[in-house]
C-alpha cells in the first residue's frame, strides 16, 4: 500500500471531487453522511488527494452538523487518516520520511484557522463515543505534527487544557488509554501546561491507574501514565515541589514492593515498567535540580522507606541485568549528599553468608570484568555517591586499607580498590583509581592517611608505598586508560595537599619522568596522558611547602623553563580541556560513556582541573619576584580573611548575644507584665488599705484612748519605724524603772510603816520622808517626759504619715518588687502598730494605775508624817523626861557616891558591882560561839 | 505529614501587586524587594491548624500580566479559594478589581471563596486607596476583605487562615462537594473513610457512568 501514485487513479480524484460536492450542497443529512463515509473509506488509499480536496468540506460538517454524532464521527476519522502518520508500518526511511511531510502539511493547513481548533476541542465534550474518541486521536496526531502551534492554541482557549484532562476521568477505557496518549503529546515540552495538568490533579489520577492496573505487572496503560508522569516532573521544579508536597513520593514507594516469587517473572512490558518507574525516582533527585530541593526528596524518600525498597532490590537475586544497573544508579542519586541516607547505604548487607556489605559486594562487580559495562558504571556512580560530600564514608573507606585496620579475614572495599588498581584490566585500573581519588576529594586528612598505606609486593621484599606503587605502574607504560585513571588519582591526592606532594617529590624518579613525559613529541594517543603529567607537575609546584631543597617551587619552575618551555608546558597543560570527551564529563556526575574506551574523564576531575588550570597557568610565568610580591599580598589577604574572620566571630558572637538579649527581653516583657498585673492589684489593696487606716482613724479619733498617729503608720519607713519601737523599748524600761521605784516606794513605805508603829519609844530619821517626796516628785516629771514623748512620737508619726501618703502616691510606676517589699513591710507595720497600739494602751492603763497608787502612797505619805510630827513632839517630850531621870540619876549617883566616901571614912567595906556585871556579860558570849559551831 | 484537609488556592491580581511575595511571606516568611515577574504559575504549600485539624494549604501564584491571563484562567476552575490581590498604593490595580472578578466568577466553581487583600499597606505615605474602599468593594460582591503587607508580614498569616476558616465553615455547612476533587478540596487519607456522604453544590463537569 501506499505505493501507487495519485497519476494512476483518476477516476479516484474524481470521486473525491463528487463526493466533496456532495458533501457541500446535499441538503440531506443521510446523503452528506454517505458522502462523508465514502470519502473516509477512501482517505488511507487517496490520502494526498482526500486531504487537498475535502478538507474545508469536512471542516464545514464539523461546524454545522454538530447535531449528528454519526457524520461528524466520519468527517474526524477521514480527517484523522489524512493527517496521521502510520507508524506501525514498515516502510523505508525515505517513504516514512515522505509521508510525515504529508502529514504535517496538513496538520498546518488545519490549524492555519485556530478556530478548527478550538471546534475540535469543543468537541470533545460531546459524550458520545463516536465523536470524542476520533476527536482524541485527531487532537493527537495534531499535536505530533505542529507541537508547539497546537500547544499554543489550546492554552489560550478557555479551560482547553483543563478539560482534555477530564479524559482521564472517562470511564471508556479506549478513551482514557487515547487520552493518556493525547496528553503525552500535549505535555512535551511545555512548561504552562505541564504545570496545569498538574493542578487538574494528574498526579493522584495517574498514580491511582498505575495502582489500579497492578504497577509494574499492569501492561502498557501503565507505562503511558508513566510516561506521562516523565513529562509532567523533567526539569519542571514546580511540579517537582507539588508532587513531593503532594506526599506522592510516598506512593511510589509501592512501585518497587516485588513479591519473591514476583508470579509474572520479568516481562518485557514489567523491566519497561520499571525502568520508567525508576526514572522518576531520579527525576526528583537529579544533581542538576537545586540542592534544597533534592535534599528534602531524599529525606522523604528514606523516611517513607522507598530508599531501603530500593537497597532490597539492589540485594535480590534474578533481577535482570538493566533493571539492576537502574536501580543502582537510582539509589546513587537517592544517597548522593545525603549523611542520612548515606549512611543509610552503608549499614545494607547482601544476604550471602556470611553477610557482606553492599559496598563491597558492590565494588566486587565492578572490578570484576565479566560483568556488564554499564552496571560496572552504575556500581561507580553509585560509589562516587556515596562518598560525596560525605567525610565519614570517605574515611571509613581509607581505613580499610590502613595497616591498624586491615582485617586479614573478609574482602575489605580498600582490598578490591587495590587489587582493581594494580590489575590487569585497565577498566578496573580507571575505575579503581577514580573511585579511590573520591575517598579524597575534599579532604586532605584522608589524603594524608592514605599516604601510610604500603603493599606486600613480591616474597622477600620489603613493602612498598601506594603512592610509589602507582609511579611506579604509571612509569611502566601501560594502557592509556590505566594511565589516565593513575594521574586523575595522583593529581586528586596530591592536589591541597603539600605533604603529599612532598611525598610525591621524595621520589627521585618522578620529577624526571614527569619532564620527560611532557616534553617528548608524542602522537595523538598520548596527549591526553601529556596533559595530566603536566597538570601534576604544575600541582608539585602551586601546593609545593619548599620543603625539599631539590624541588622548590623555583627550581621547579626553573626546571619548566629549561627541560619543557614555558609556553609548551602551558599548551600540553591545555590538552586536557581540549579533549573532546572533556566537556561530555563535566556536564554531569554520572560516569555515562558510549563505549568502555571513552571512559577517560570523571566529572569530579573536571571541576579539579577548572579550579586548577588557571592558578597553574600563572604560577609557572610569573617570575620569582612576582611570586614573593604575590606571596605578600596573600598574607595580607590572609591578614584580611582573619580580620574578616575575626569580625565574623565577633557578629557572630553578637548575634548570640543579641538572640540571648531578645530572649531577655521577652522574658522581662512577659515579667513587666506580670508585675504591672500585681501593681494594679496591690495599689487596689493600699487603696484598701488606706480605707481602713481611715476608717481606724476615725474610731480611734472618736476613742480619743490613744494618739491618732497610732493608725497612720502605712508606708513609714524602716529606719523610723525602728527608731520608734527603739523609743518604745525606752518608753517600756522607763516604765519598768518607774514600777520598780514604786515598788520600792511601795516597801518604803510599808517598812516606814512598821517603824512608825515601832517608833512610839524609838525615834525615826526624818531625811527618809524627805527622800520619799522628791522621788514622787522626779516620777511625776518622768511621767510629763513620757507624755511629751508620746506627744513628740504622735508628731512623728503624723509626719510620717504624710511622707508615706506621697511615697504610695508616685510608687504606681515604680518596680513591682519594691512594692511587693513595701506592702509586706506595710503589713508588719500594721501588725506592729497594732501591737504598739496595744502596748500603749496597757502601758497608759499601768500608767493611770500608777498615778492613782502613787497618789495613795502620797496621801499615805501626808497621813505618815502627821504621825511623825506627832511621833517626834512624843519623842521629844520623853527625851525631856528622859533628860529630867538623867538629872535626877546623876543627884542620886552624887547622893550614892557621898554616902559610900562617908561609910568608908567611916570603916565600912562597899563591894563593887560594875566589875561583878562585865564577868557575866562575857560568859554569856562564849555559849552563843559553841552553838554555833554545832549547828 | 498527614492533613484533615487539603484546599488548593489560587492568587490572583495585577502584575507588581506582591503576590508572589505574599506567597513567599506565607511560605517561607521571607520578603522579596525585587520585582521577580512570575512566568506562568508558581507553586507553593504550607500546612495550617484550623479548629485543631491540619490543613494543607496547595497555593498556585499566578502571573499578573497580561499575556499570562488565559493560562491563569485555567486554574479558576480547580481552586477552592482565591486571594485577589490589589497594591494600596496604585489606583488602578484597585480599578482592575472588576475585570478580575468578573473572569474569576466565570470561570470558578460558585463556591470558591474569594479574599480581597490590600497590599502593601506598610507604604502608608503613598497610599492611594482607602481602607474603606477596599472594604466597600469587599461588601459590595460578597468577598472578605484584608490589608496586608508582604514586607512586614502583616496580616499575612490571617490572610490565607481566614480564607481556609471560611472554606472550613463551608465543608461543615455542607455547601463544598468535598468528594469532587476539581473543588480544590480534598480529604485527608485518614479521614476519607467517615466523611463520604456530604454532597450538594454543582457536580463534576465531565460526565460519568455510560459505555460504549
Ligand atoms: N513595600 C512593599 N513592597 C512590596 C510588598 N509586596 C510586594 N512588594 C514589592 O512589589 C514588587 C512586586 O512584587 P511581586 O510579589 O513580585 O509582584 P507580583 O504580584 O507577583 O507580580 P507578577 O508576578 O508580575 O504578577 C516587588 O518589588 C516587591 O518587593 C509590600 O507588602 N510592601
Ligand atoms: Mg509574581
Amino acid at each position: 500500500m501506499g505505493g501507487q501514485s495519485a497519476g494512476t487513479q483518476p477516476s479516484g480524484v474524481e470521486t473525491i471531487q463528487k463526493l466533496c460536492d456532495r458533501v457541500a450542497s446535499s441538503t440531506l443529512l443521510e446523503d452528506r453522511r454517505d458522502a462523508v463515509r465514502a470519502l473516509k473509506s477512501l482517505s488511507k488509499k487517496y490520502r494526498m488527494e482526500v486531504g487537498s480536496q475535502a478538507m474545508e468540506h469536512l471542516v464545514r460538517i464539523l461546524q454545522s452538523d454538530r447535531s449528528d454524532s454519526e457524520i461528524l464521527g466520519y468527517a474526524l476519522d477521514t480527517l484523522y487518516n489524512i493527517i496521521c502518520n502510520e507508524e506501525e508500518e514498515e516502510q523505508d526511511d525515505g517513504q516514512r520520511r515522505q509521508e510525515d511531510d504529508v502529514g504535517v502539511q496538513f496538520a498546518d493547513k488545519f490549524i492555519q484557522d485556530q478556530e478548527n481548533v478550538t471546534l475540535l476541542l469543543s468537541l470533545l465534550e460531546e459524550f458520545d463515543f463516536h465523536v470524542r474518541w476520533p476527536g482524541v486521536k485527531l487532537l493527537t496526531a495534531l499535536l505530533k505534527c505542529q507541537c508547539a502551534q497546537v500547544q499554543g492554541i489550546i492554552l489560550i482557549s478557555p479551560m482547553g487544557v483543563s478539560r482534555l484532562m477530564d479524559l482521564l476521568a472517562d470511564s471508556r477505557e479506549v478513551i482514557r488509554n487515547d487520552g493518556l496518549l493525547l496528553l503525552q503529546q500535549l505535555t512535551k515540552g511545555n512548561a504552562a501546561i505541564q504545570k496545569i495538568v498538574a493542578f487538574e490533579n494528574a498526579f493522584e489520577r495517574l498514580l491511582d491507574i498505575i495502582t489500579e492496573e497492578g504497577t509494574s505487572d499492569g501492561g502498557i496503560v501503565v507505562e503511558d501514565c508513566l510516561l506521562l508522569l516523565l513529562n509532567l516532573l523533567k526539569n519542571n521544579s514546580s511540579n517537582q515541589n507539588f508532587f513531593k508536597e503532594g506526599s506522592f513520593i510516598q506512593r511510589m514507594k509501592q512501585w518497587f514492593q516485588l513479591g519473591e516469587e514476583s508470579g509474572g517473572g520479568w516481562s518485557a512490558q514489567k523491566v519497561t515498567n520499571l525502568h520508567l518507574m525508576l526514572q522518576l525516582v531520579r527525576v526528583m533527585v537529579s544533581p542538576v535540580n537545586s540542592p534544597g530541593a533534592t535534599a528534602s526528596c531524599q529525606k522523604s524518600m528514606f523516611q517513607c522507606g522507598l530508599l531501603q525498597q530500593l537497597c532490597t532490590i539492589l540485594m535480590a537475586t534474578g533481577v535482570p541485568a538493566d533493571i539492576l544497573t537502574e536501580t543502582i544508579n537510582t539509589v546513587s542519586e537517592v544517597i548522593r549528599g545525603s549523611q542520612v541516607n548515606q549512611d543509610y547505604f552503608a549499614s545494607v548487607n547482601a544476604p550471602s553468608n556470611p553477610p557482606r556489605p553492599a559496598i563491597v559486594v558492590l565494588l566486587m562487580s565492578m572490578v570484576n570484568e565479566r560483568q556488564p559495562f554499564v552496571l560496572r558504571c552504575a556500581v561507580l556512580y553509585c560509589f562516587q555517591c556515596f562518598l560525596y560530600k560525605n567525610h565519614k564514608g570517605q574515611a571509613e573507606i581509607v581505613s580499610t586499607l590502613l595497616p591498624s585496620t586491615i582485617d586479614a579475614q573478609s574482602i575489605s572495599a580498600g582490598q578490591l580498590l587495590c587489587g582493581g588498581l594494580f590489575s590487569a584490566d585497565s577498566l578496573s585500573n580507571w575505575c579503581a583509581s577514580v573511585a579511590l581519588a573520591h575517598a579524597l576529594h575534599d579532604n586532605s586528612n584522608q589524603k594524608e592517611q592514605l599516604l601510610r598505606v604500603q603493599l606486600a609486593t613480591s616474597l622477600g621484599k620489603p613493602p612498598i608505598s601506594l603512592l610509589q606503587q602507582c609511579t611506579n605502574i604509571l612509569s611502566q607504560g601501560s594502557k592509556v586508560q590505566t594511565r589516565v585513571g593513575l594521574l586523575m588519582l595522583l593529581c586528586t591526592w596530591i592536589s591541597n595537599c603539600p605533604i603529599a606532594v612532598t611525598h610525591f617529590l621524595h621520589n627521585q624518579e618522578n620529577v624526571p619522568f614527569l619532564t620527560a613525559q611532557i616534553s617528548e613529541n608524542l602522537g595523538e594517543d598520548e596527549r591526553l596522558v601529556q596533559g595530566l603529567c603536566a597538570l601534576l607537575l604544575g600541582i608539585c609546584i602551586y601546593y609545593n611547602d619548599n620543603s625539599l631543597e631539590n624541588y622548590t617551587k623555583e627550581k621547579l619552575k626553573q626546571l619548566i623553563e629549561k627541560r619543557i618551555g614555558k609556553e609548551n608546558f602551558v599548551e600540553k597543560l591545555g590538552f586536557i580541556t581540549k579533549h573532546e570527551l572533556y566537556s561530555r564529563a563535566a556536564q554531569k556526575p554520572q560516569p555515562t560513556f558510549s563505549t568502555p574506551e571513552h571512559m577517560l574523564f570523571d566529572h569530579e576531575f573536571t571541576k579539579l582541573v577548572k579550579e586548577l588550570e588557571g592558578v597553574i597557568t600563572k604560577a609557572v610565568h610569573k617570575s620569582s619576584e612576582e611570586e614573593k610580591k604575590e606571596e605578600e599580598v596573600k598574607k595580607t589577604l590572609e591578614q584580611h580573611d582573619s580580620i574578616v574572620t575575626q569580625y565574623k566571630e565577633l557578629i557572630r558572637e553578637q548575634d548570640a548575644q543579641i538572640t540571648e538579649l531578645k530572649e531577655q527581653v521577652s522574658a522581662l516583657v512577659c515579667q513587666k507584665e506580670q508585675m504591672d498585673n500585681t501593681i494594679t492589684q496591690q495599689q487596689s489593696q493600699i487603696q484598701q488599705h488606706k480605707d481602713q487606716y481611715n476608717i481606724l482613724k476615725l474610731k480611734l479619733g472618736k476613742d480619743g484612748a490613744v494618739s491618732q498617729a497610732d493608725v497612720q503608720v502605712n508606708g513609714v519607713q524602716l529606719e523610723e519605724l525602728t527608731a520608734l519601737r527603739l523609743e518604745l523599748e525606752e518608753l517600756r524600761t522607763q516604765h519598768t524603772l518607774l514600777q520598780t521605784q514604786l515598788t520600792e516606794k511601795d516597801t518604803l513605805i510599808n517598812s516606814l510603816k512598821a517603824e512608825a508603829a515601832q517608833s512610839a519609844e524609838r525615834p525615826a530619821p526624818a531625811s527618809e520622808n524627805t527622800e520619799l517626796l522628791k522621788e514622787v516628785e522626779s516620777l511625776r516629771v518622768q511621767v510629763q517626759s513620757q507624755q511629751d514623748e508620746i506627744s513628740q512620737l504622735q508628731s512623728e508619726r503624723q509626719e510620717l504619715q504624710r511622707r508615706t501618703q506621697t511615697v504610695s502616691g508616685s510608687s504606681s510606676d515604680g518596680e513591682s518588687a519594691k512594692l511587693r517589699e513595701l506592702e509586706k513591710r506595710l503589713t508588719t507595720q500594721t501588725t506592729e502598730t497594732h501591737r504598739l497600739q496595744e502596748e500603749l494602751r496597757t502601758h497608759s492603763e499601768s500608767r493611770t494605775q500608777l498615778e492613782k497608787e502613787l497618789a495613795a502612797a502620797n496621801s499615805t505619805v501626808v497621813i505618815l508624817q502627821t504621825e511623825k510630827t506627832k511621833l517626834q513632839q512624843e519623842v521629844g517630850e520623853s527625851k525631856k523626861e528622859q533628860d529630867d531621870l538623867l538629872m535626877l540619876l546623876a543627884d542620886q549617883d552624887q547622893k550614892i557616891l557621898f554616902l559610900k566616901q562617908k561609910l568608908k571614912d567611916l570603916g565600912e567595906p562597899i563591894e563593887d558591882e560594875d566589875d561583878l556585871d562585865a564577868r557575866d556579860q562575857s560568859d554569856e558570849e562564849d555559849d552563843d560561839e559553841e552553838e554555833e559551831d554545832d549547828e | 505529614m498527614a492533613y484533615a484537609y487539603l484546599f488548593k488556592y489560587i492568587i490572583i491580581g495585577d502584575t507588581g501587586v506582591g503576590k508572589s511575595c505574599l506567597l513567599l511571606q506565607f511560605t517561607d516568611k521571607r520578603f522579596q524587594p525585587v520585582h521577580d515577574l512570575t512566568i506562568g504559575v508558581e507553586f507553593g504549600a504550607r500546612m495550617i491548624t484550623i479548629d485543631g485539624k491540619q490543613i494543607k494549604l496547595q497555593i498556585w501564584d499566578t502571573a499578573g500580566q497580561e499575556s499570562f491571563r488565559s493560562i491563569t484562567r485555567s486554574y479558576y476552575r480547580g481552586a477552592a479559594g482565591a486571594l485577589l490581590v490589589y497594591d494600596i498604593t496604585r489606583r488602578d490595580t484597585f480599578n482592575h478589581l472588576t475585570t478580575w472578578l468578573e473572569d474569576a466568577r466565570q470561570h470558578s466553581n460558585s463556591n470558591m471563596v474569594i479574599m480581597l487583600i490590600g497590599n502593601k499597606s506598610d507604604l502608608e505615605s503613598r497610599r492611594e486607596v482607602k481602607k474603606e474602599e477596599g472594604e466597600a468593594f469587599a461588601r459590595e460582591h460578597g468577598l472578605i476583605f484584608m490589608e496586608t503587607s508582604a514586607k512586614t508580614a502583616s496580616n499575612v498569616e490571617e490572610a490565607f487562615i481566614n480564607t481556609a476558616k471560611e472554606i472550613y465553615e463551608k465543608i461543615q455547612e455542607g455547601v463544598f462537594d468535598i468528594n469532587n476533587e476539581a473543588n480544590g478540596i480534598k480529604i485527608g487519607p485518614q479521614h476519607a473513610a467517615t466523611n463520604s456522604t456530604l454532597s450538594g453544590g454543582q457536580g463534576g463537569q465531565q460526565a460519568g457512568g455510560g459505555c460504549c
